[in-house]
């Protein structure tokens, strides 16, 4: 019996919410539900993981990645990378693809609201290699947009968003709208 | 006693097979999840809609999943938007940000997350929740100020 309830007990400790934020030198952003962690993880296709559909490369960037945790199986959602600049993890993890790695960052937990594995990526680190910090949209970002060289963070300058703005406007709404909003808001 | 354990075993095991998926419409709102989860410009009401239009533009941009929010309140992260598999900074999701649409897809969940396949997009209701009418514009930068 006794037998049986120690294996009950491993079997069932993956399921029980871990503390993985031992070792992890994660930078607090202030969130309200932030959790510092650093675990070991593979890096995978979302897609392929949900449904067995698994193009080469973890879709080469066009799918969203996920980490699937080493201690308990656990797959949580890569949403955003280190940068303060509304940018996400896929340039990150991407070269990572299919990789077993070692990151730190910031767990989003909270039973009330209910949200969890949620997670934002700060560092990476493949085996014994050095830690890389995932902070490359930015320059990615660049290299792909030559002509949108200008002052400004990269948001203010991207020739999608610019063009999205320039057809309905800050609001989404119209040019009519955001006309008599930004009348209102800067009078 | 074995019986019992196999089963306890079997059942527990289960969430670490592949999800099963389950055919659905849905109605709800193309979110941002990162700031829609992580409050980080503030409570879930103010990151939707047009209020928050421009920021969900600059996150799906650049990749951060976006969500379908749907009139239940569960959050589907979308993971494929259309005949188009991009969803990390599609075209297709950059033009459907904060509207309001019904979408047939594949669902999923796993470990405390939902997921959908969106396969086709059935009917877009334009950009329907006007929170900018309750909150401005969040966050307060997102609309630069017109120049002297």
């Amino acid at each position: 019996m006794i037998r049986f309830a120690t294996a009950f007990a491993l079997i069932a400790a993956p399921l029980a919410a871990q503390d993985f934020s031992e070792n992890s030198e994660a930078r607090s952003w202030n969130l309200y539900a932030e959790v510092p962690a650093l675990f070991e993880a593979k890096v995978v296709d979302v897609m392929c993981e949900l449904t067995g559909d698994c193009p080469a490369n973890c879709g080469d960037g066009d799918r969203q990645l996920g980490l699937l945790r080493a201690a308990d199986g656990v797959l949580t959602m890569a949403t955003k990378n280190n940068q303060p600049a509304f940018t996400g993890a896929v340039v990150d993890l991407l070269p990572y693809c299919n990789q077993d790695v070692t990151v730190d960052g910031m767990l989003i937990e909270d039973e009330d609201f209910p949200v969890r594995n949620i997670y934002l990526v700060q560092r990476i680190k493949a085996g014994d290699g050095d830690w890389a910090k995932a902070s490359e949209f930015t320059k990615v970002w660049a290299a792909e947009n030559p002509d949108a060289k200008g002052k400004g963070p990269w948001f203010r300058r991207d020739p999608r968003i610019l063009a999205e703005i320039e057809k309905d406007g800050y609001l989404g709404l119209g040019l009519e709208t955001d006309k008599e909003f930004k009348e209102y808001l800067f009078e | 006693m074995r019986g019992y354990f196999a089963g306890l075993l079997a059942f527990l095991a289960a969430p670490a097979l592949a999800a099963e998926g389950e055919r659905i419409t849905v109605t709800g709102e193309i979110i941002d999840t990162w700031c829609y989860y992580s409050g980080v410009m503030g409570g879930p009401d103010s990151v939707v809609g047009s209020a928050h239009h421009t920021c969900a533009l600059w996150c799906s941009a650049s990749g951060i999943p976006i969500g379908l929010l749907a009139e239940d309140g569960t959050v589907y992260t979308i993971l494929k938007l259309g005949a188009q598999d991009n969803a990390t900074g599609g075209d297709t999701a950059l033009t459907l940000a904060s509207h309001t649409v019904t979408a047939d897809g594949m669902a999923y969940e796993r470990d405390g997350i939902n997921y959908i396949i969106v396969e086709k997009v059935v009917e877009d209701m334009g950009i329907v929740n006007r929170t900018h009418e309750d909150y401005d514009v969040v966050p307060s930068f997102a609309i630069p100020e017109p120049k002297e």
